[in-house]
């Protein structure tokens, strides 16, 4: 799913002067991909989107594993 | 937004530019979600916030791609705790460490080598090089030299704030025509700035300069049959011209009209103008408007003479028919026109039919250059001779008789109309698709327009078939789109030709609504495509614009156009 910069903001909490730099670090390494979404309304300017590649998705899948796998040994523990 | 943005949005905006501006090595697009997500948030202290969040974040991507911070842990607290000392301390740093710096806008003045300058108009030409950072966002990425030329007006002192005038294209020069320019001035007590768009005439790069007379060649033959095997042939021009282009070690991506606005920008701060007035026509058209929608400040007036259609495109077949068709209806309406040529536009389509059946062999003006002088007119070369024809009111008078000669194979008269009116307006345009950068122009047409990456159905019209499908996809990636200034404040002219085959005047009056209410609309009868260049009323209407934009527009003069002065069938 594409999601716009401020709405991601909203949602993590994270402001934009931590978020873009998040963004365009996982864009470097080819795990987040953007393109630009024709306005919903005139006079307003295209928007940039973005989503998790393949291998970005992987890789968040990974880590949601290791981190529910980390909780139940810290259960465990 | 209509109302007057408030001391915090204006805040917003000044931050987030600044931030586009410290963002040196991210793509730009990083730059430009960052500013045009602004527009998207509705409370001005919440734009705010995040305008200044930007700025921190282009601080921070900054400092990790500056190697001596890149390892630090501290940055982000060093990054907020101080960011607008780091500003001058990396400034001071970039000095001291001998690092490049980043290219500033400069004007360097050479000779003035044009063709067909007269000694009355060459101490009013001032020619030189404006040297543009190859990547904007990447200031060390190296540099493209671009030719510019300023017209001094013939009126001294000149009026301040020049016109900039952006030619069509993409991938036509235009400082070749200094000498042209120079008598046909848009504002006449202006001074007028020229410039080779990268990648065309004089400006670098000299991308496949090869190419067009490749595709020329191949261009004739490719409008009489677009077999599967002249489109093959076309794509492995196209394919081989990337290729080599790669090998120079060119990006295909440091082109595109978003980046052609940045070089105006550039000579604009090199030429030390502190506002101009932007006259675009066709593709120009495009990047006039991409211009205002990213540096509204800079401009003072824009004229958008034939709007080259923003996306999304309608298919080029339909609008050369709707042109065509209004051409006819035209014809249909005048006595002479309709007594000649009864149902002209049922006499084009059983043309067409009967070159389908039956191509003629045709024989054509020598300054066509074409082998024997000789061409076998098929009825796709018919459609697109036709085409090619309504961009040219001089050629409309001569049309139905044209059209009427190749139904009837009555190839003397046909030879007589090419021979006087049509030939040498043939030949200019083959001539001026040969200095035309191909290679520039599929450069930046498949960076702007995702719909070329589209498959045209089997089956599709030759007109369209001759465009960039199934070369973009494989030519380079999608750029950060054209812009449309919605809304903008700069006040706006459109042009739209009754007959212009490059967008619909229903398209024009559109791009103008969607400008709002600083634009104005006005559509010439009898017109084709490029207004002023055909239309005496247009060049008087487009000069009183740009000297005088906030006075009402006189546009009497389009209600007294004369008829077109058909000839008559010869019998």
């Amino acid at each position: 799913m594409w999601r716009h910069g401020y709405d991601l903001s909203k949602e993590t909490g994270l402001k934009s002067g931590t978020l873009y730099p998040l963004l365009m670090r996982l864009s470097e390494q080819g795990l987040l991909e953007s393109r630009w979404q024709e306005p919903e309304r005139s006079g307003l300017p295209p928007r940039h989107v973005y989503r998790l590649t393949a291998t970005g998705l992987a890789l968040a899948r990974e880590q949601e594993l290791e981190a529910v796998a980390a909780e139940r040994a810290g259960v465990l523990a | 937004m209509n109302a007057a943005p408030s001391r915090s949005r204006r805040l917003a905006l000044t931050l987030a530019r600044h931030a586009a501006w410290m963002l040196p090595s991210a793509p730009s697009s990083w730059a430009q979600a960052m500013r045009h997500e602004l527009d998207y948030i509705a409370d001005d202290s919440a734009a705010l916030r995040w305008a200044f969040g930007c700025m921190l974040a282009s601080y921070k991507a900054r400092l990790t791609h500056w190697p001596r911070f890149s390892r630090r842990p501290a940055w982000r607290h060093v990054a907020t705790s101080g960011a607008l000392m780091l500003l001058i301390g990396l400034a001071l740093q970039e000095r001291a460490g001998g690092q490049t710096e980043p290219p500033r806008p400069d004007f360097d003045e050479t000779t003035c080598d044009l063709p067909g300058v007269s000694t009355e108009i060459r101490p009013r030409l001032r020619c030189g090089t404006v040297s543009v950072p190859r990547n904007y966002d990447k200031p060390d990425a190296g540099r493209f030299k671009l030719a510019v030329v300023v017209i001094k007006s013939e009126q001294q002192p000149s009026w301040p704030e020049p016109v900039v005038y952006i030619n069509g294209g993409p991938g036509s020069p235009l400082t070749v025509y200094a000498a042209h320019q120079a008598r046909t001035p848009y504002a006449p007590r202006r001074d007028l700035i020229l410039v080779d768009q990268r990648g065309t005439g004089q400006s670098e790069p000299g991308l496949c300069p090869d190419l067009a007379g490749k595709l020329l060649e191949a261009a004739l033959a490719f409008a009489a049959s677009a077999t599967e095997e002249a489109f093959a042939t076309r794509q492995a021009t196209y394919l081989a011209c990337r290729d080599q282009a790669i090998g120079r070690g060119l990006d295909l991506r440091d082109f595109g009209t978003q980046v052609t606005a940045e070089d105006l920008e550039w000579v604009r701060k090199a030429l030390q103008i502190a506002r101009w007035n932007v006259y675009g026509e066709s593709y120009g058209t495009t990047v006039a408007m991409t211009l205002v929608a990213l540096h509204p400040d800079t401009v003072r007036t824009v004229v958008l003479d034939s709007i080259y259609p923003p996306n999304p495109v309608p298919l080029w077949s339909t609008t050369v028919n709707d042109a065509r068709d209004a051409f006819f209806a035209n014809c249909a309406r005048d006595n002479g026109c309709s007594m000649s040529f009864p149902n002209l536009a049922e006499t084009y389509r059983e043309t067409l039919a009967r070159l389908d059946q039956k191509p003629l062999l045709v024989t054509v003006p020598p300054q066509m250059r074409q082998p024997d002088d000789r061409v076998i007119l098929t009825a796709s070369l018919f459609e697109a001779v036709v085409t090619n024809l309504l961009y040219y009111p001089t050629a409309y008078p001569t049309l139905p008789h044209v059209i009427q000669s190749v139904h009837d194979g009555e190839l003397q008269g046909l030879g007589q109309s090419l021979g006087q009116v049509l030939g040498p307006i043939l030949a200019a345009q083959l001539a001026a698709a040969a200095t035309q950068n191909r290679a520039t122009h599929a450069a930046v047409e498949c960076r702007d327009r995702p719909h070329y990456r589209q498959h045209l159905p089997a089956g599709a019209h030759g007109l369209d078939r001759r465009q960039l499908y199934g070369i973009c996809a494989r030519w380079s990636d999608v750029g950060p789109p054209p812009l449309v200034p919605a809304g903008t404040r700069v006040p706006t002219l459109v042009l739209a030709g009754q007959f212009d085959p490059v967008a619909r005047p229903a398209l024009s009056r559109h791009v103008a609504d969607l400008i709002g209410g600083s634009a104005r609309f006005v559509e010439f009868p009898l017109v084709g495509h490029n207004v002023r260049q055909f239309s005496a009323c247009g060049a008087r209407i487009a000069a009183d614009f740009i000297d005088h934009p906030a006075q009402k527009l006189d546009t009497s003069c389009t209600d007294r156009t004369s008829p077109i002065p058909f000839l008559p069938k010869r019998r």
